[in-house]
């Protein structure tokens, strides 16, 4: 018996270790090490109890998107669950609007202060009552939770927003964000209980890959009115069919039906006709006028010289980049490197949890300087952590600041998978100087939110690099745009009395870029003039009020814009955190939208769960973003070497001028004598095995 | 009596699931000595293959494929003839090309250029003979052009696979022998051997 033990356990150990191996959550513990904390709520390596289907339905009318997201939930178990998922939504989307259904019943969801809305459900919640809640976490992540639903019951949920439409040189785009790309939660963030709440509520549970991409699956229909008649319509991410429907519209929807939630969705169309320079749309809501301008500064006729500039690169390569991502980002920057002339100044900084500055202070663009930094570039590779902020302060210390009056161009090129956002925009906010700020958004679910905020507080702009084809159209157009002169100094005036104008701070505006203004007035009448300079000449630009159209959405689209001032001032210290609060939640009752400090929360009257059987909690697993590494990010100390190893073997390229070539030398075993001798072992220990179970059997038989 | 039944009852099934799991064992075992084997065959095989492919390629003065679906084509014959080596080399340097036969690293110079070629095998099939090389070792390379390059060993270095440059511009042409180290690991490591050899006149 001794040894037929000591077989299992053999067995076992052989077998075993190959598992193990294989598995790379195993290798490093996400939290001991300091290094991802994102892993908090696990991997969930089996089906979720409640699965999720969502549905969206998009309404564009003129520059405006209404969209309605319909998840349903379906509970497979034979218990009662409360399921909830963390999903997210365009960073300047407004949600007015929960709806659950049951059966045949809709219950309509009210608005409510968070901690209010919050009580409600918890109640309805406990005494076996259908609820639904929809909550905010941040301005672009939202997580919806549904009580009590039965057995093999399905519960819909259905939210609505509205967001507006961006228009860049000419083009417009919406952008459908279907998945929450893990973010890293910095440990210095979270010391107190309060933080590691709130680093625990912008995560959710990761779906194995074994799993499958199946879960979660969503479908979208686009119904595309501009106005005008569309053209060029195009997805870059997915497969569309495209309906006409009369010459101004079109229906579109995804040509496979269903598809995984792992990547943004996003719709791009242009006009056939000549460009419109001023959309103009208005409301009219308790009393008060709402108007919404987008205005197209003209190009300039000449162009002239572009002056030296000062960019500064900052590269993310931490675990979060892995795979298509850091391919992307690393294309970019090369690209962006190509255009540099010797008469600009350069650095680079690329940050994981630890960061390098590749040079002391920024170098002239010299064709040796440039082969250091592409050398630099090229042997970047995507593991740790994402400490976003010494790479932001590096990047912000101007040494020049007090001397040099030229442009300094700071090109971010991340994902923004953190969770700091906060005190991102604070440092941005108080340490910019004559700094101006873009970002590059790379794969296919960055944190937009990160992105716009800190582009629109750096004075800078922001695109996204979806797909490997898209690295050298969008970085050549980024490119040329900060070449070209902005449109700076721009004041806007409104007749009418009260008004009230966002963005407060108007921005710089880069070529092809419109300023988009949301207005409230007790009256508005007669025109809206802007005026700045482009270059060195001065431009104007005046509109007609009464040419504004009727939209529904605008009210709420100026309340939405108008917490973002208000986040803004609360991050320049300019108000009280108690007061930006209740500034906001003030917004949200009256507009009936879901902010930080309100959620709209739905409960049906009647209970359904009877109250001796227990209700079993779920959170719903999310899909890794497509092109995210799961290895990278849950491995580690293995890609952490590397990049030690190409960091070093950079500075030493750097350092010495000599013909010597750096080379990867390839792994050149087979291990084919491990497989033999692993193989024959196995044999030997089941020979034996057979010859020990074999001598006993005549005797039992006798 | 019924229980001291029931307890042989279940002692004979203990000993049918043991007998189980050891007939696995031996299944699982040969299955892996099997693949096993099948590394150096396919390597001894490819070669038979590649000896043809290398001479219908001097013949025509093209690269040919040795087999149809093959992503790698033979570019040189590498021959040491102290140990009585020849070899076919495959150009490439994929991990794919290396289970065939030695390839010649993208990164170094070509076959006959003036610079510094690199040739890479798998320490346990093609590359076994590097640990007999000696410095003073005449080793051929052979194109598919038909001149033959001799080159003479003059040392070799052990290096970490992730710190290693070579001189892209040496004063005389120069071959690399590439492989890992030590040869008779079991476990993949690091460490790579270095064999060097400069060009005759």
């Amino acid at each position: 018996m001794g040894l037929a033990l000591l077989l299992v356990v053999l067995l076992g150990a052989l077998l075993g270790s190959r598992l193990n191996a294989a598995d790379p959550r195993t290798e490093a513990d996400p939290v001991g090490s300091g290094t991802l904390l994102l892993a908090e709520k696990g991997v969930a390596d089996r089906l979720p109890a409640v699965r999720l289907g969502t549905d969206m339905d998009v309404e564009v009318s003129g520059q405006i998107a209404r969209v309605r997201v319909t998840q349903a939930f379906r509970n497979t178990s034979d218990k009662w669950m409360e399921a909830t998922y963390l999903y997210p939504l365009p960073e300047d989307g407004a949600v007015d609007s929960l709806k659950m259904v049951v059966g045949q019943r809709v219950i309509v969801g009210r608005i409510k202060r968070r901690e209010e809305a919050r009580e409600i459900y918890e109640e309805a919640k406990a005494s076996g009552r259908k609820a639904g809640l929809t909550e905010q976490y941040r301005a672009n992540m939202f997580r919806n939770s549904v009580a009590n639903i039965g057995p093999g019951e399905t519960v819909l949920v259905s939210i609505e927003y509205q967001a507006p439409v961006r228009r860049l040189s000419g083009e417009y785009a919406l952008r459908l964000p279907l998945v929450v790309g893990p973010r890293y939660v910095p440990p210095h963030s979270v010391q107190d209980a309060r933080s590691a709440d709130d680093a625990r509520a912008v995560t959710a549970p990761l779906a194995d890959p074994a799993l499958g991409r199946d879960l979660n699956p969503v479908s979208i229909t686009v119904r595309l009115a501009p106005g005008f008649k569309p053209a060029n319509i195009i997805s870059p991410y997915h497969q569309i069919a495209v309906e006409a429907g009369g010459p101004r519209r079109r229906t579109v929807r995804l040509a496979d039906g269903d598809v995984p939630a792992d990547r943004d969705f996003e719709l791009r169309w242009r006009s056939a006709t000549a460009d419109p320079t001023v959309e103009l749309f208005r409301q009219e809501r308790d009393g008060k006028q709402y108007v919404m301008a987008t205005i197209s500064p003209p190009a300039p006729d000449t162009m002239p010289p572009p002056a030296p500039r000062e960019m500064i690169f900052v590269i993310d390569n931490s675990g979060s980049m892995g795979g298509e991502s850091m391919r992307q980002a690393k294309r970019s920057l090369l690209h962006a490197l190509d255009t540099l002339r010797p008469v600009d100044r350069f650095n680079i900084v690329r940050f994981d949890d630890s960061m390098t500055v590749l040079f002391e202070e920024p170098v002239a663009a010299s064709s040796e300087q440039i082969a250091v930094a592409r050398r630099f570039t090229e042997s970047l590779e995507a593991s740790g952590g994402t400490e976003m902020l010494p790479a932001l302060k590096a990047a912000l210390d101007d040494r020049a600041a007090g001397s040099a009056s030229g442009l300094r161009q700071v090109i971010f090129l991340t994902d923004g998978a953190i969770s700091n956002e906060r005190e991102m925009l604070a440092t941005l906010a108080a340490q910019a100087g004559r700094s101006r700020v873009f970002m590059v958004g790379i794969g296919s679910a960055p944190n937009n939110y990160l992105m716009t905020r800190m582009a629109e507080v750096g004075r800078g702009t922001y695109v996204n690099i979806g797909s490997p084809d898209e690295v050298t159209a969008k970085m050549a157009a980024l490119l040329n745009r900060l070449k070209a002169p902005v449109a700076r100094n721009l004041k806007v005036t409104l007749s009418g009395d009260g008004v009230e104008l966002t963005p407060a701070v108007l921005p710089d505006l880069y070529a092809g870029e419109p300023l988009v203004l949301l207005g409230r007035a007790n009256r508005l009448s007669g025109t809206l003039m802007v005026s700045g300079t482009i270059g060195d000449k001065a431009w104007t630009d005046t509109v007609d009020l009464s040419d504004a159209i009727e939209s529904e959405a605008v009210a709420r689209l100026w309340a939405k814009r108008r917490i973002d001032d208000i986040e803004v001032g609360r991050l320049m210290s300019a108000i009280s955190h108690e007061d930006a609060d209740t500034a906001i939640a003030e917004l949200g009752l009256a507009f009936s939208i879901v902010t930080s400090q309100t959620s709209l929360v739905a409960v049906d009257e009647t209970p359904t769960r009877p109250l001796d059987q227990p209700l079993t909690e779920e959170e719903l697993p999310l899909l890794l973003p497509a092109g995210w590494d799961f290895d990278a990010l849950f491995g580690g100390e293995t890609a952490r070497a590397a990049v030690a190893a190409s960091e070093e073997r950079a500075n030493r390229a750097a350092r010495a001028n000599d013909p010597a070539t750096a080379l990867d030398l390839p792994q050149t075993a087979t291990g084919f004598a491990g497989l033999v001798g692993k193989g024959l072992l196995l044999m030997l220990i089941g020979l034996a095995g057979i010859w020990l179970t074999r001598r006993r059997m005549p005797g039992a038989m006798a | 009596m019924s229980l001291r039944l029931a307890n042989m009852g279940s002692r004979a099934f203990g000993r049918g699931f043991l007998r189980l799991i050891a007939i696995g064992a031996c299944l699982i075992g040969t299955a892996t000595m099997a693949q096993g084997v099948w590394i150096p065959a396919k390597a001894v095989l490819a070669q038979i293959l590649l000896d043809r492919a290398f001479e219908q390629s001097q013949a025509l003065g093209r690269p040919v494929k040795p087999w149809s679906w093959a992503d790698t084509a033979p570019i040189a014959r590498l021959d040491v003839p102290r140990l009585g080596i020849s070899e076919v080399v495959l150009a490439g340097g994929s991990g794919q090309a290396m289970a065939f036969g030695p390839s010649l690293l993208s990164a170094g110079a070509g076959v006959g250029e003036n610079g510094t070629s690199i040739i890479a095998a798998h320490r346990d099939t093609h590359f076994t003979f590097l640990r007999d090389l000696r410095p003073g070792d005449l080793i051929e390379l052979k194109g598919i052009t038909g001149d033959t390059l001799r080159y003479r060993m003059t040392g070799s270095q052990i290096v970490r696979w992730n710190d290693f440059a070579f001189d892209s511009h040496p004063d005389r042409a120069t071959l690399l022998l590439v492989s890992c180290y030590p040869f008779d690991a079991t476990q993949r490591g690091p460490l790579r051997f270095v064999g060097m050899a400069e060009k005759m006149d």
